[in-house]
């Protein structure tokens, strides 16, 4: 234990020792991890990758706190989470992780102000005022301003990203894990999905994401190749895609409806 | 753990995202409260009223019968027409009661009958009622216009006979009644007095529909019996109507010399014995409406539960997705939990509201009284409160235990 905490340093929030799941389905066994190690400092913007069955899901899962680990250790900010039971993993959840999906996952009967509120229905502290401002805030991290009072169903599919953004922000979790955010968008709004990270982790937030395009993994500092349930490769980016730019040099949906 | 107030919102927000679905769901329950709240509403104006016309008769009231009522064959031998004691009672019984009784006020005989009434080429069929000079003040018969028949009347049969207000409008119109002849299954009599309209009794019944006779004129001159059909006596206070009807039980078994061992040839009732009966006939009634009542909500309650445990598959989804966001199990408990009472409740009140408004027409547009209580509300929501928890609770725990990874999965 204690050398496990000594060998990450204090701005350490994820820290995932020897981490191992086994599914069995009916009497087959299904070895989901085998053993993965994998730390994440605080402010990083991290891409996990790998093909369908590497154990990518699982892993999101266990460190999304769905799911808890068969063998190993899971620190979340130096608190360990591997051996939690249900009650105390919806209340890490709700405070140290936002969760941004590829199908949106938003209440279709709910506004976008409901849904980015919906954190905040189950969590202890946050009553009137403060709930207001938070709400606030995150709309205007995601530039959502006007569309507060929209059901998804009146929203575009990036406009409804960027709810699910604002709803994974609300509580000011410790980590926000992307599952592949940018895969039901076309290209251009992905970009935008991205530029809203970017500008999110240039403010310090901490981002995981999972994605199998290596043109969105490439926007972050660090990618982890998963196969087979390990980590075979990690591959530091050191002059990320910005995708500010990119957008700048991609033909915008509105340039293209006005000159069409 | 969320706010109840929470989760009541997002209750109505989902089933008023599906109203036809709530209403069709709410329906059983609706029906179920509405018929037994607005059953109740029936039986408690009909208690009412007939405790009130009870009590407008007095309740130091003895009624004798012929007749032993207590005895089961009596029923089944009047079936066969075999009716051996109804000439058991005759007005030498009146006169022995009214002779030796210490407690009571004074007894009068009764022949009831309905006969056609006419005068000149107008006729009616009207409720005769015969008895003697004391009806006046034991029945309850008050004089408007004219007198009521005296004692001398009763001795030499006169053909003398008082008319309600009902009658009078039926074969008189504006004609001025006293004075004039009418005809009573064809015998003339001379109508001597008029009787205070009294309105219609608890059975719905006009009771202004009637003419008064003489007793012993209706004896010997229109039915030619020397029986008669009742004899009502009054106690002289409230508080000694059973040692009064014990005595007039006493005398009448000496009068027809009944041996002891030997059953009673008529039936002696009281007005608190008559108040007993009621309360046994709302007991019953009570009882039914109850059954009903249970086999009713049973329906609506598993219509419910049904309705709820395809809410739950249907938001696998949602629950997934809240559960992501940090609902804790009981989160997602109270929530479904709280949607089934929600219905319930909603279903309590409408099935009330649909009673009471029932209930009004009743009063207004027919002859039955309701009478609209605070009890079968009460207990109307707080079964349908039940209700909800009890066929709700299964459908949240399904949902409360819900696998967050699967639930997010479902498609």
């Amino acid at each position: 234990m204690n050398e496990v905490k000594n060998s990450c340093s204090n701005n350490c929030i994820i820290d995932i020792t020897g981490v191992s799941k086994i599914y069995k389905l009916g009497k087959v066994q299904v070895v989901a991890l085998r053993g993965v190690d994998l730390k994440i400092r605080e402010g990083e913007f991290v891409a996990i990758m790998g093909p369908s069955g590497s154990g990518k899901s699982t892993l999101m899962n266990i460190i999304g706190c769905l799911d808890i680990p068969d063998n190993g250790i899971y620190l979340l900010e130096n608190t360990d989470v591997s051996e939690l039971n249900d009650n105390q993993l919806a209340e890490i959840r709700n405070k140290k992780i936002g969760f941004v999906f590829q199908t949106f996952n938003l209440l279709s009967r709910s506004n976008a102000i409901e849904n980015i509120e919906l954190p905040l229905i189950y969590s202890k502290k946050t009553a009137g005022k403060n709930r207001k401002a938070k709400i606030t805030d995150s709309l205007d991290a995601v530039r959502l301003k006007g569309w507060e009072k929209h059901r998804p169903s009146e929203l575009s599919g990036g406009q409804r990203q960027r709810v699910a953004i604002a709803r994974a922000l609300v509580n000011d979790p410790a980590i926000i894990l992307a599952d592949e955010p940018t895969g039901n968008l076309d290209s251009v709004t992905g970009e935008e999905i991205m530029a809203i990270f970017q500008e999110l982790n240039n403010q310090g937030k901490t981002i995981l994401i999972v994605t199998h395009e290596l043109d969105i993994a490439r926007h972050t500092s660090r990618i982890i190749y998963l196969r087979d349930g390990l980590i075979f490769k990690e591959e530091i980016i050191k002059e990320p895609v910005s995708a500010r730019q990119m957008l700048k040099t991609m033909p915008k949906l509105e340039d293209k409806i006005k000159g069409g | 753990m969320i706010r109840f107030a929470e989760s009541v919102k997002i209750a109505f927000q989902s089933l008023a995202s599906n109203k036809l679905r709530a209403f069709l769901t709410m329906l059983g329950i609706i029906i179920g409260v509405g018929a037994v709240v607005a059953m109740m509403s029936i039986g408690y104006g009909a208690q009412e009223s007939v405790l009130s016309s009870v009590q407008d008769i007095g309740s130091n009231m003895i009624i004798v019968t012929p007749g032993n009522q207590d005895e089961e064959q009596q029923g089944f031998e009047r079936m066969l027409g075999e009716d051996k004691d109804r000439d058991a009672l005759t007005i030498d019984d009146v006169k022995v009661i009214e002779k030796e009784a210490e407690f009571l006020n004074g007894a009068a005989p009764a022949i009831l009958n309905a006969s056609i009434v006419s005068y000149l080429n107008k006729n009616t069929r009207a409720s005769v009622y015969a008895s003697d000079e004391e009806a006046e003040s034991i029945y309850n018969f008050k004089v408007q216009d004219g007198r009521f028949y005296n004692a001398s009347d009763v001795k030499n049969t006169s053909n003398v006979a008082l008319v309600g207000q009902t009658v009078i409008n039926k074969i008189f119109g504006k004609i001025e009644p006293i004075g004039k002849i009418i005809k009573i299954d064809g015998k003339n009599f001379t109508i001597i007095g008029t009787i205070e309209p009294k309105g219609t009794d608890q059975f719905g019944n006009d009771q202004d529909n009637s003419v008064t006779i003489p007793i012993t004129t209706a004896q010997q001159k229109l039915y030619g019996i020397d029986y008669v059909n009742m004899i009502i006596a009054q106690s002289t206070t409230e508080d000694n109507i059973d040692e009064a009807s014990e005595e007039v039980e006493r005398i009448l078994r000496k009068a027809h010399n009944l041996r002891p061992g030997q059953s009673n040839d008529f039936t002696v009732r009281n007005q608190t014995q008559l108040v007993d009966v009621l309360g046994t006939i709302t007991n019953i009634f009570t009882i039914t409406i109850s059954s009903i009542a249970g086999i009713a909500l049973l329906v609506g309650g598993i219509g419910i539960m049904n309705i709820m445990l395809v809410s739950v598959t249907e938001r696998t989804r949602e629950i997934g997705i809240r559960k992501a966001v940090g609902a804790k199990n009981k989160d997602i408990l109270l929530q479904f939990l709280t949607e089934s009472v929600v219905l319930s409740i909603t279903g309590g009140v409408m099935g009330i509201a649909f009673a009471v408004i029932v209930s009004i027409i009743l009063n207004r547009f027919t002859i039955l009284t309701t009478s609209i209580t605070l009890f079968p509300i009460i207990l109307a929501l707080s079964f349908s409160t039940v209700v909800g928890l009890f066929f709700g609770i299964y459908p949240a725990m399904r949902a409360a235990r819900l696998n967050p990874i699967e639930a997010l999965r479902y498609e």
